[in-house]
């Protein structure tokens, strides 16, 4: 546990000083947004709001998918990353460290991006907040759950860029389709159907599992 | 001979169609000081992350004497400095001792920053570290667990010569603690002082052993030379 903690601690701390994966998360987050809003723009206010999960939903997961690839290409620079394979004891823990950090800088980026959106779409979020929020951080255990399996071995081929999205993207679909749906209802004012949450406790609980014991083996050489 | 250390028997690896190494064998002995030496691509990076458990042999054994797992005996320098660059050098130090279970890690980074004449830069960010710096502040990373081995690959590597001659010295000042050294080196002249008996790789393969009697640096020169020339 204690080694989980040192690394989610190592991590904030360096993007606080940095800031270069929380900034290009939001920034790309906000671009979608802004496509979006071109792309679409003679929607009335009701489709919108049937659409806006869905769009939103869009920005999470690619914009994750960015910070999910530079947390681990931050562990190449210095080799850093073999010196967390040198570590003794479960590895698994080195996982929840990174997954546990990604999750807090991924979550922010989400917050923001939620915050443009209302205000790009004029939709009314505050109400939907704890419906949406409790989607959003299940949603997002298990991106990170399963980003954080698939990144080092993406990071360390020569197609880092392309590899990620190929591998992540399928494993992503059960969590998408259990977060739209969840997120719909929230911005809905429904109450959030049962199978949306149970398909995302579901999920998440299968990834946190089969990441933790397989980090051992995505870190040999 | 020292009581044994770690020994390889029969380690072979290999990356698809290529082999790296083939039939290693070797006994290293506990505050020994053992020089891998051989051109690029000879192999001697693939060994040392073999001997470090950072990479798993695809034939034959890695033994280490009865006690801890063999990543907590190992203390690993690499090409790279294995830093973040945005953590302060203690918070380096700081940060590897918690991964490593140290007990009071604040107070053994404080240690080993004195030990490596870091202090006065212990607060500053590792970015802003010049090379024979971080080469130092790398050295009391691999340290921070106290191991019983350190393996030093190419460790003087872009720095200029006062600092190469200072990491030398800083070397030998581990071996006479009682460390185990295992060096991987072009530098005969360093090897010849830091190590007690060396090894000549070529293309993946031992071409030479030097055990402690013949270790000179003339002789471990004449040997290198001879090993290149005999092979192909």
């Amino acid at each position: 546990m204690n080694v989980a903690l040192a690394i989610l601690w190592k991590d904030l701390v360096s993007e606080w000083r940095s800031r270069d994966r929380v900034m290009a998360m939001l920034v790309f987050s906000i671009l979608v947004a802004v496509v979006f809003y071109f792309a679409l723009p003679m929607l009335r206010p009701e489709e919108l709001s049937a659409l806006a999960p869905g769009l939103l939903w869009t920005a999470y997961l690619f914009s994750a998918l960015l910070g999910l690839n530079r947390s681990f290409a931050l562990e190449l620079e210095n080799d850093a990353l073999a010196g967390l394979a040198l570590a003794p004891g479960n590895r698994g823990w080195i996982f929840l460290g990174k997954a546990a950090a990604n999750w807090v800088l991924i979550s922010i980026v989400q917050i923001l991006t939620a915050g443009v959106f209302a205000l790009f779409y004029g939709i009314d979020l505050v109400p939907a907040l704890p419906g949406l929020a409790t989607v959003v951080g299940l949603g997002t255990v298990g991106i990170c759950a399963a980003g954080t399996l698939l990144a080092p071995m993406a990071v360390r081929t020569g197609f880092r860029e392309v590899l990620l999205p190929v591998l992540l993207l399928p494993a992503l679909f059960p969590i998408l389709a259990g977060a739209v749906e969840g997120s719909g209802a929230a911005v809905a004012g429904r109450p959030i159907p049962f199978a949306a949450l149970q398909l995302l406790l579901v999920t998440d609980g299968i990834y946190l599992i089969v990441a933790f014991l397989g980090f051992d083996y995505v870190l040999d050489e | 001979m020292s009581a044994r250390l770690l020994s390889l028997q029969a380690v072979d690896k290999r990356y698809a169609s290529v082999t790296a190494l083939s039939g290693i064998e070797l006994e290293l002995g506990a505050g020994q000081g053992l020089a891998i030496l051989g051109p690029n691509g000879a192999g001697k990076s693939t060994l040392l992350r073999i001997m470090a458990g950072l990479a798993h042999p695809t034939g034959g054994k890695v033994q280490f004497a009865e006690g801890a797992p063999q990543r907590s005996r190992v203390g690993y320098l690499g090409h790279a400095t294995l830093l973040y660059p945005e953590l302060t050098a203690r918070e380096n130090l700081v940060f590897a001792g918690r991964l490593y279970g140290v007990e009071d890690p604040g107070a053994r980074a404080d240690q080993l920053l004195a030990d490596e004449g870091l202090s006065g830069v212990a607060n500053r960010r590792a970015r802003g570290f010049s090379r024979g710096m971080a080469q130092r502040l790398s050295i009391a990373r691999a340290r921070v667990h106290a191991p019983e081995l350190l393996l030093l690959d190419e460790p003087f590597t872009g720095l200029d010569e006062p600092s190469a001659q200072r990491l030398s010295l800083r070397l030998e000042g581990l071996a006479h603690e009682g460390h185990a050294l295992v060096l991987a080196t072009h530098e005969i002249d360093r090897a010849a002082r830091l190590a007690q008996t060396a090894l000549v790789l070529v293309e993946g393969m031992v071409k030479r052993r030097v055990n402690a009697e013949e270790m000179s640096e003339p002789f471990l020169r004449t040997a290198y030379a001879e090993a290149l020339e005999a092979s192909p």
